[in-house]
């Protein structure tokens, strides 16, 4: 279908785009990389009357280190997380999502944000953001705010985000030195496509070889990317294992609530879940050891 | 090899397409770039229900917004059924809108023409349409079942919702399977899937003060869009000129007069200004044709040394709302179920059933990819089961130059023993397979294909294929053919076939192809693999008159002896036996045109082939191993190397047969491994790419392959079919390598990852 009219506001400051977006209220939709939003716009899933681009607006494309944590701007494109090399040492399942994100067209376009944003239940770059405890930093016209990013979504392409916010940036800690990561991804097509399930896993370990912190996060399997809290408690001291990772695994399964879709019936996935959860704990552990 | 084979050194030259420089700069024209003055916009109103009839269609609102200028339905046309399959008038089932009931989701019910898209699309969404629901079927077997509505009620030949049949009858079947040693017998079914053309559909008309249309179509068949869009607009077929712009793959989906052709200028004609309607990629894949799925049973019967002695063969192709090109499917179904091994019985049953689903249609390959796949994974299985490899059972019964296909031809020329002997040798397949790693498998598969068809079902009065050389005193030649490139690289290839037997560089012959008032009648088009063996042939029949009257030329100039050869070549005309003595071909034109007093040198040149049976002139073959790795605990499966071994009789541009090649294992994967409709209720789900999966550029295997040498007497040089046939073996060859990883033998395609991990128990 055809895209309908609209105005294109071309702000030049994120509190200029703000002002823009209260005054038009929901007549307006925020453009970043606009990969998803012309697709919407395309579909008719969306008829603003008003456009407003982030493009114009300098330096609010940033990935630097501040005060022990990593600030990802609003207009940073994923292929600049791909090639990062903050992210690359210090979120690897982050890159390597970003990395099989779509294509490399698409890529170049969209943003880290906008993805998240978007709030797909399948979005690559949501559960390594969720294993890495990223926080959301969200502008408004009265005060800015940070929420925890397992906050953020609320269902299937909704999140907390009010009439008038924009997401200014994300933050994420840098972990402590032992620990490792990974992304996990299985889809019918195999190199370029949307997940059908992935999974994040992170573990840090003391001296001893205790799991001191454990994060697990699922894709596409439930109305919003999920973290599982039961799995992640059950490994908090303990020596990691493939027994107690099988058994994480299998509470990850538990955990997940995946429809039948045309893409892959629930029963594919939550199958998926269990094995790609043992896969990302493995490889995590491979490379917090290797630290 | 043969000399003929490398004539002037450009028979089995890569050239690199003549196309390709004005494509990847994006200044190549598809009929949506076009823009003519006063043009209008069309859109397409489509059923929104599977099956119901029409009560009344409310047009006033839209005829009543700003900027509309037309709104047309079926009472508005002359509302004559179409369909290619002329010959049989019967098998025209078609309205280019749908007049009192509509078939399928997807049926044209109304059209609309506008000053933008914009206010089209709006007027779509104020026609109202009431409609009467009918039950509707899904399936053959509901729309077999005795309660099953009537599709096609109307026509009085029809007392089921079989549209036709078709049956062979080769030998005595019973008393074969009576004596057989071994008999597989199995169920198979095989899905549809899409063409996938990166251009979607396109069309743009106008019509001039006396009424004559010219048409731009997004088509791989001109002449057959012209001759069905005059009988639908009821005039001459003479007053209707079809232009076929760059056009971005076709597979066999664009074969046939559509509602948009029709809708574009019929709306042209009343409106006095051009209409151009322009599909998106929901439209193609919601509702565009695409491979008929089937439900096949095949018994095959064995001696105990693995001959194969009979064969029954039953298949159900689900046509969807229409014939579209179904009855071809049905025929080259059961053709192929006999080929590439010698089958002394064969009895083969075809049914084309409608259904409310949207049609199939022609789709590269066409019949034999289905049947194929059934009889390379019952070899495979007979191989087992027998206790034979592979290789030796397949060589065993593998069709040979000679070789009588009982009611159909001898095939006169075959390279399957070779291809298979030569692609278990590349891959060292009977070693590999006897060590096969955990979670590894190599698979084989072979096939044949045609070049080009014989049946002339769309009952053409003229030669298959046509075309004109025009040549002058500068040494340039200009090739006038109706025949239509849409990806496949003809333009390429019938210009080196004309340069190489006139001694010309290809840079020297100007090229007017796809225009049906420009071109000589006719060229049925592309499909089946018919342009370079059919058109080859019609410019070398008109280049050998060409020559005839050059050779005059050197003969009286050098007063050559009449026993002597005159050659082409270097951009020269001499005699063979002292090439001094000679002229430049622009010096032999010039002396022509002098001698007969300033008339121009043409020649036109014909193809038709006569007592070559009733399915195709010539056989190409081939063989292939996949070689896959399958992850067992995701079911996700690598394909990491297809190695392909094929006889397409003299390669005239093996740069264009390696892009077909390489074309053919990504369509062949895809069909194999994730590419399906998911239909719920006569609905087509995946209308995106993002959820009909097509394999990409990094899913691609490592692609190796050798060209087996033979030589067919019917083809250009001895050139047969390349390409399309390829897309036959990757399934059944992918097929058997992820039997030999897993123990899951598909005979349900296609293979995803839950298949393989319900098989093996894992869900």
């Amino acid at each position: 279908m055809s895209i309908r009219n609209f105005t294109y506001l071309e702000p030049k400051t994120l509190k200029e785009a703000l002002s823009m977006h209260a005054e038009h209220g929901t007549k307006s939709n925020i453009l970043a990389g606009g990969t998803d939003l012309l697709i919407k716009l395309r579909h008719h899933s969306i008829q603003p009357d008003f456009i407003i681009g982030l493009n114009s607006i300098p330096k609010i494309d940033y990935i630097k280190l501040q005060d022990g944590e990593l600030a990802i701007g609003t207009m940073a494109k994923l292929s600049a997380i791909v090639e990062n090399t903050e992210i690359i040492n210090h979120f690897p399942a982050l890159a390597h999502a970003a990395s099989v994100t779509a294509t490399v067209q698409i890529r170049n376009m969209g943003t880290l944000i906008g993805n998240i944003c978007n709030a797909s239940p399948s979005a690559d770059n949501a559960t390594p953001l969720l294993v890495y405890d990223a926080k959301v930093v969200i502008l408004n016209n009265v005060e800015n705010r940070e929420i925890n990013l397992d906050k953020f979504f609320t269902g299937p392409g909704k999140t907390v985000l009010e009439q008038g916010e924009i997401v200014k940036e994300f933050l994420i800690p840098i972990p402590s030195k032992l620990t490792g990561s990974s992304y996990q991804k299985v889809s019918t097509r195999s190199k370029v496509d949307i997940a059908g399930v992935c999974v994040s896993a992170l573990i840090s370990l003391d001296k001893d070889g205790k799991i001191t912190k454990a994060r697990i996060a699922l894709g596409a399997v439930a109305p919003t990317p999920i973290r599982v809290y039961k799995a992640e408690e059950i490994l908090i001291g303990k020596i990691p294992g493939i027994e107690i990772f099988s058994e994480a695994a299998k509470i990850a399964k538990e955990e997940s609530s995946p429809i039948s879709d045309m893409r892959s019936s629930a029963d594919y996935r939550k199958a998926m879940v269990e094995v790609l959860t043992l896969r990302a704990l493995n490889e995590s552990l491979e490379s917090a050891k290797k630290k | 090899m043969d000399p003929k084979k490398n004539k002037n050194n450009l028979i089995g030259k890569s050239i690199p397409r003549i196309d390709a420089p004005a494509k990847v700069t994006g200044k190549a024209l598809y009929t949506g770039d076009i823009v003519l003055p006063g043009m209008l916009h069309g859109k397409i109103l489509r059923s929104t229900v599977a099956h119901a009839k029409i009560l009344n269609i409310d047009i006033s609102a839209a005829l009543a917004l700003p900027g509309v200028k037309d709104v047309i339905t079926a009472k508005d046309t002359p509302c004559v059924k179409f369909g290619n399959w002329r010959l049989f008038p019967q098998t025209q089932d078609e309205l280019p809108l749908a007049l009192d009931k509509v078939r399928f989701i997807g049926d044209e019910i109304a059209a609309v023409a506008a000053i933008s898209a914009e206010i089209a699309e709006e007027a779509l969404t104020l026609i109202k349409v009431d409609y009467e629901i009918i039950p509707a079927v899904f399936n053959v077997d509901d729309s077999l079942a005795s309660s099953a509505p009537m599709i096609h009620d109307g026509n009085p030949d029809n007392t089921s919702n079989i549209s036709l049949d078709r049956k062979i009858d080769v030998g005595d079947i019973e008393a074969a399977f009576k004596d057989a040693y071994y008999v597989r017998e199995d169920s198979f079914t095989v899905h549809s899937h899409s063409h996938a053309y990166m251009e979607p559909c396109a069309s743009l008309a106008e019509v001039d003060s006396e009424g004559r249309v010219t048409l731009y179509t997004s088509t791989q068949t001109p002449y057959i869009v012209q001759c069905l869009l005059a009988s639908t607009m009821e005039i001459p077929e003479n007053y209707v000129r079809v232009i076929k712009p760059s056009v971005g793959g076709g597979f066999g989906g664009k074969m046939e007069l559509r509602a948009w052709d029709f809708c574009s200028a019929f709306m042209a004609k009343r409106t006095g200004r051009p209409v151009r309607i322009v599909l998106t990629r929901e439209d193609e894949l919601a509702v565009g044709r695409r491979r008929h799925g089937m439900k096949i049973k095949s018994k095959v019967a064995f001696n105990k040394d693995g001959t194969i002695i009979a064969k029954d063969f039953e298949a159900y192709l689900d046509g969807g709302a229409y014939n579209s090109m179904g009855p071809t499917a049905t025929f080259l179904c059961g053709n192929f179920g006999a080929m590439i091994y010698r089958y002394p019985v064969y009895r083969y049953r075809g049914y084309h059933v409608y259904t409310n689903l949207p049609p199939s249609g022609a789709m590269r390959g066409f019949g034999a990819p289905q049947a194929l796949y059934v009889s390379e994974t019952q070899m495979n299985m007979a191989a087992v089961d027998l206790n034979i490899d592979p290789i030796e059972l397949r060589l065993k019964n593998a069709m040979v130059t000679g070789d009588k296909i009982e009611g159909v031809t001898t095939i006169s020329s075959a390279g399957l023993v070779e291809s298979i002997t030569k692609v278990a040798e590349m891959t060292n397949f009977l070693e590999k397979k006897k060590n096969l790693p955990k979670n590894k498998g190599i698979g084989i598969g072979c096939y044949s294909f045609i070049s080009g068809g014989v049946f002339n079902w769309f009952n053409t009065q003229y030669n298959f294929s046509s075309c004109e050389v025009r040549v002058y005193d500068d040494g340039t030649a200009h090739l006038l053919t109706m025949s239509a490139d849409i990806g496949q690289g003809s333009d390429t290839v019938l210009r080196q076939i004309l340069a190489a037997d006139l001694g010309l560089p290809v840079e020297k012959i100007r090229l007017t192809a796809g225009d049906t008032a420009m071109t000589p009648k006719c060229d049925l088009g592309t499909w089946g693999s018919r342009v370079t063996l059919m058109n080859g042939n019609a410019i070398l029949d008109a280049s050998k008159k060409i020559k005839e009257q050059l050779s005059k030329m050197a003969s009286l100039k050098f007063d050559l002896n009449v026993i002597h050869e005159v050659s082409f070549s270097d951009e020269r005309v001499y005699a063979k036996a002292n090439p001094k003595r000679g002229i430049t071909f622009g010096e032999a034109v010039k002396m022509w045109v002098k001698a007969n007093r300033g008339e121009e040198l043409t020649a036109r040149g014909y193809y038709t082939p006569r007592d070559k049976g009733l399915t195709t002139p010539a056989y190409s073959f081939g063989a292939q191993v996949a070689e896959v790795d399958v992850d067992p605990e995701t079911g996700v499966i690598t394909v990491e190397r297809i190695t392909t071994a094929h006889d397409c009789g003299t390669v005239i541009n093996p740069l264009g047969v390696e892009g077909q090649l390489e074309g053919a294992i990504q369509m062949g994967i895809g069909y194999t491994l994730c590419e399906q409709f998911a239909m719920r209720d006569g609905k087509t789900l995946n209308t995106t790419f993002l959820d009909y999966k097509i394999p990409a550029a990094e899913d691609m295997p490592e692609i190796v392959s050798a060209a087996i040498d033979t030589y067919e007497p019917e083809g250009p040089f001895g050139a047969k079919e390349a390409g399309e046939g390829l897309v036959i073996p990757t399934a059944p060859a992918i097929s058997d390598a992820v039997f030999q990883a897993t123990g899951y033998r598909c005979k349900e395609l296609p293979i995803t990852p839950e298949k393989i991990l319900r098989a093996t128990g894992k869900i």
